[in-house]
Formats: C-alpha cells, structure tokens, sequence
C-alpha cells in the first residue's frame, strides 16, 4: 500500500539546529576550559576537553544525518545548495573549537596575566555570536510555520542585525587583545607568541563562522 | 441460462462474500492514509478518527457512492454483448473480485504499493477482453477512466495550491494570524459543506428518496455550507492564542484554529473516500446481483438494490475498525510534519476531487489524489521536504497492477467458467 507518510520527509533542518545546539554546547565548554587553562588546572582542562571531543562526534553524526535528508530525489521549500553550504558552514563550529582546545592542551600554553581579563571578555563574546546564530537556526521554524511570510522573515532579520552587532562588538575587543599582547611579546617566548596570536585568531575565527551561518540562514529566509 | 437457474444462489453468496472482503480490505488498508493526515496533525485523537472515519465512509459510501459503483458494475463492460451468456458476467465479476482481493493481499503482504481502483479495474478490463471479447470493453469509458487517473492527482494538487497560498495572503502572512484565521476559516469551512452537499445532492439522493432538482440541490447545499460555517465558528469562539502541548508537538493558536478546520476536511475525506471506493468493492457484487435476481436477464436498466451500498459501507467500517486503526496510528505518528494549515489544504483539495470524481461516476484513487495534493502544499513552499520518489514508484504500480489485476482475472475467470461447465 501507498503510505502518505513515505512522502513526506522529514525536515533537513531539525538535525540541522541539534547540529546548533551541540556547537553551542561545546563553545560553553570552551568558556569552561579557558577558565581551567587561565587557572593552569590542566587536569580539569584535560577532562572538558574530553568533553568538546565528544561533542565534535556527535556534531558529526548530526551532519551526516542532515546531508542524507536532502538527496535530489527530495523536493525542498528551499534550495538544496543553501541548505547543504549551512551545513557545511556550521559544522566548522565545533571543529574549531576542538582545534583551539586541542592546540592548548598540547603545550600547556599559559595566557599571560595581563591579556586575561580581555581573553575571557572576548571569548564570552564569541560564544555569545554563536547563541545568536543557533537562535537564528531555531526560527528558521516559524519561516516554515508562517510559509516564508513577511513577518516571519523580519523577525529573522532583526535577530541576523543583532547577530552583526555582536559580531562588531566581538571584532573591537579581538583588536584591543592584540594590541595588549603586542605591547607584551618582546618578553615572552617567541614561540609562545606565535601560537598565542593562532588562538586569538581561531577564536575570532568561530565569531566570523556563526555570522556566516546567520548570513546563510538569511539567505535561505529571503528566497 | 441453466447456470444462473441452479446455481444463482451460490454465485450471489459468494459474490457478497468477495465483495465484503474487499470492502474489508479498503477498510483495512485505504482508510489509513485519508485518516492518517488528521491524526498526524493532532486535528483528530485516533479514537475520534475511527468515530469519523465510520461515521462518514459509510454516509459517503452509501449517499454518494452509486455513480461509480454503476460505472464498475456497468460501464467499463458493454453489458449487451451479453445477453446470451449472462453467466460470463457474472463469472467475471468473482474474478475480478478474487483477482484484485488476491492481488492487493499479495502486494500489501510484500509492502508494494497498490492501488484498490486500479487493481479492480485492471482486472475487469482482463477478463472481459480476452474471457469475452475486445469488444466487450469499453474502450472510450476505461480511457477516460485512465486519464482521470492522471488529472486526479494533478488537480488536488492545483487545488491544494491555490487554497494554501490563499491561507498564506488572507492568514499567515499578515500582522494578526490568529484573528486573521479565526475570521476566514469559516469560509473554508463553508467550501467544505458546499462542495460535498453540492456534488451529493446533485447526483441525486433517489435511493433514499430525496429528489431535487438542480437549484434546489444549489440552495441546500448553500445552507448546508453556511450551516456547517456556522457550527464551525462556535468551536472557533472557544480558542485562544496560547500554545498548547497536544502529543509531542506544541501548536500556537493559529494553528489550533486549522487543526478545528481540519475535523471537518477529515470528515469531508472519509466521506470522499467511502463514494469512490466503495465502488471497487461492491461494483462487481452489484453486477453479480442483478444478473442473478433478475434470472439470468441482463437489465442495462435495472436499478441497483441499495442494501449493496450497505454491503460496502459495513465492509469498510469493520475492516477499519479490526485492522484500520493500527495503520491510522502509525500514519499518525510518523506525519508530524503536516500541520493542520498545510494538513486541511490537502484533505479540502483531495476531498474535493474524488468526490467530483465519484459524481462523475470515475473510480479513482484516492491515495494517488491525496498524494498530488500533499505536493501542491509542498510546492506551494508549505513543506520542508517532500520525497518525490513516491510520483515515480506511483506509476510503476500503475504499470505493474493494471497487468496483473488482468492476468489474474483471466485465470480465474477461465477456473470458475471451467468448473461450472
């Protein structure tokens, strides 16, 4: 017998926003690890790392169960190639911040005292652009509740103007990071340094990925 | 002549009992996907879809359901090539029960997808070219029988279209959706009980003794649509614009409205279903009966007995409710996506095509219709993800039962004309 339910797929995008919310799981164990790694508790450390590790996996898991939901035999309310490229985009989220983890414990790297303060403000901000941008993915929702109305797309403009805003905001404290630790690295290790600016930058990195996110998901909003 | 004399009895009793199966079957199986949609949405609880889907399978199939039955019973066959050999027909006609009732418990056992219409059709089709003769068919008939099968599914989907994105204009796509919707939804609601009091009193309700004419059958329907608006709206007053939990999904207040709306398009659907399907099942059995009350005479003029509608309609309730339910209930819980806006434009358009369809007197299938309709939504961008691998696997059961139904038809015509020889 023809069953009505084979017709009717689920939706790509509810893996899609897991996929978000296992990010933003894991750029809050982030926040967790820089406080462990400031503090030079590298047990602890070791042990959230772990934890981003796994996160990683499942983030995997929830790729690879969306891309299988959008094979060309399925007719999608939004074109393919955007779902497919937001997640791909998202997906760099949890990598980066194993990258970041994984680049810290490995030479037990001490943020010297003084860039702390800013280091935490900044990373804080970063992880707070992701929240905007796994909020943007879950009203993605309302768009399909509300057929791609007008209302339902504004509502997700103004959440993607508050994403940029928090992006700036994220990008202003990034440079007043590096000017601290360029006042600073003539006295410390050259190669310290070198990889101190590499974190600086990947965590700047994973501010500019969820914008990109939100950038897609605006996309996809406005066709 | 000697045949229908001596045996007419047994021929009759097993005639009824073929065709109740059938009925049985479509109960058990068919049902699921006109209900299913409701309960997936959360418009309908699952005992409440049983209560529906009995109550108006049978009004449909016993009300609305006589054009097709007579299209089966006969119009794909030319009756008056007969009149010599009226035991042909009668012989066919089990086959063609027994063809399509083997054929549907073989695929239904193998998880083919099949449809009741085109297995019965198929089937009648067989055994009358070549038990018969290639004249003895119909051809004009089953080739219009044929191309509703494509238009079917091709209107319910322009319908359903055309209704969501008029849900999408007047309701969602304003600044208020929830008043919007308590405002228009009526409308939608009239359009229900119009469409099906229209195309029901239009064809006549002569069995039950109600005999209207055109603009009469106009006005009644109008005051059945505003009737039915009107009840419609006094369930609307009671919601408000919260979100409430109903299963596992939360629904907001707009579509709490749609999902009132949608118990009345189930209803519409059930009763949509129960006038085309019915067909298939007791179409043959009318055939058998009025060769055998009439003692061998094939009347093109006799009018159906009506307790053969009754015959379906019991057919159907009961397959529905020993094994219909659990189908109902695993549609239900795997469509969550169908909300009832998008669920309601479906069943509107597909209940409103078949039960043109059964005005027309063309079986038609309703799943194939609901299929195309569910499509129109989804292309209408009122669904995240529709499988389009359905249309293909669609026509390739065309391709598969229309030979199938025949071939199994001729055997067992060939069986029984062999045995009572």
């Amino acid at each position: 017998m023809d069953r009505i339910t084979d017709l009717i797929k689920k939706s790509p995008f509810v893996p899609i926003q897991k996929h978000m919310e296992v990010s933003l799981r894991s750029t809050d164990e982030l926040l967790n690890f820089f406080e462990s790694a400031t503090q030079s508790k590298w047990e602890e450390a070791q042990t959230t790392r772990r934890k981003i590790v796994d996160l990683e996996h499942k983030a995997d898991e929830l790729k690879a169960e969306a891309r299988s939901l959008v094979p060309k035999s399925i007719f999608l309310s939004v074109p393919r190639e955007d779902v497919l490229e937001l997640v791909k985009i998202a997906d760099e989220i949890p990598n980066i911040v194993k990258n970041i983890s994984g680049l810290m414990i490995g030479r037990h790297m001490e943020i010297p005292t003084v860039l702390i303060p800013n280091f935490i403000k900044f990373a804080r901000e970063c992880a707070e652009v992701c929240r905007i941008a796994s909020n943007a993915t879950n009203q993605i929702d309302e768009l399909f509740q509300f057929a791609f109305g007008r209302n339902a797309a504004e509502e997700m403009q103004k959440l993607l103007t508050e994403l940029d805003l928090m992006e700036d905001r994220c990008d202003e404290t990034e440079i007043i990071l590096r000017s601290e630790l360029f006042k600073i690295e003539k006295d410390l290790p050259p190669i310290d340094v070198m990889f101190l600016y590499s974190v600086i930058n990947k965590v700047g990195e994973l501010a500019d990925t969820a914008e990109t996110v939100g950038h897609r998901i605006s996309l996809i909003a406005s066709k | 002549m000697d045949i229908i004399a001596n045996y007419g009895w047994y021929l009759l009793i097993s005639g009824c009992i073929f065709g109740f199966f059938m009925a049985w079957g479509i109960g058990a199986n068919d049902v699921a996907n006109a209900m299913g949609t409701s309960v997936g949405a959360r418009a309908l609880t699952l005992a409440q879809a049983i209560i529906v889907a009995c109550i108006f399978e049978f009004a449909g199939a016993y009300l609305a359901g006589g054009e097709v039955t007579s299209t089966i019973r006969k119009g794909i066959i030319d009756p008056s090539l007969l009149t010599d050999t009226p035991e042909l027909l009668v012989f066919g006609m089990l086959a063609a029960l027994l063809a399509a009732g083997s054929w549907l418990l073989i695929a239904s056992y193998n998880g083919w997808p099949v449809s009741t219409t085109h297995s019965i059709v198929g089937a009648i089709v067989g055994f009358a070219a070549v038990g018969i003769s290639v004249d003895a068919v119909s051809w004009s008939k089953v080739t219009s029988i044929v191309s509703s099968w494509v238009v079917s599914p091709l209107m319910a989907g322009t319908i359903s279209f055309m209704i969501f994105r008029s849900v999408h204009y007047l309701i969602l796509d304003t600044d208020d959706p929830f008043n919007n919707a308590k405002k228009y939804v009526p409308g939608y609601m009239f359009l229900v009980g119009f469409v099906l009091a229209g195309v029901t009193l239009l064809k006549g309700l002569k069995h039950i003794g109600l005999d209207l004419s055109f603009f009469e059958a106009i006005q009644y329907s109008i005051l059945i649509g505003l009737g039915i608006a009107f009840i419609g709206s006094r369930f609307l007053k009671k919601i408000n614009n919260t979100k409430v939990e109903r299963g596992d999904i939360v629904f907001d207040g707009v579509e709490r409205v749609f999902a009132i709306l949608m118990v009345f398009t189930a209803c519409a659907m059930a009763f949509a279903h129960g006038s085309n399907d019915v067909a298939n099942a007791v179409g043959p059995l009318a055939a058998i009966v009025s060769v055998v009350q009439s003692g061998g005479e094939i009347a093109a003029k006799s009018v159906m007995p009506w307790w053969i509608l009754l015959v379906g309609g019991i057919g159907i309730i009961s397959g529905l409710a020993m094994l219909g339910y659990k189908v109902i209930e695993t549609i239900g819980r795997n469509i969550t996506e169908l909300t009832p806006s998008r669920g309601f434009a479906a069943e509107l358009a597909a209940a409103t095509t078949v039960v043109l369809a059964s005005g027309t007197g063309l079986p038609i299938s309703t799943t194939h219709t609901l299929v195309g309709a569910v499509l129109g939504v989804g292309i209408a961008r009122g669904l995240s993800a529709i499988d389009l691998s359905v249309v293909g696997r669609i026509i390739v059961s065309w391709i598969v039962t229309l030979p199938v139904g025949a071939g199994l038809s001729i055997l067992f015509f060939f069986t029984l004309k062999g045995i009572f020889s």
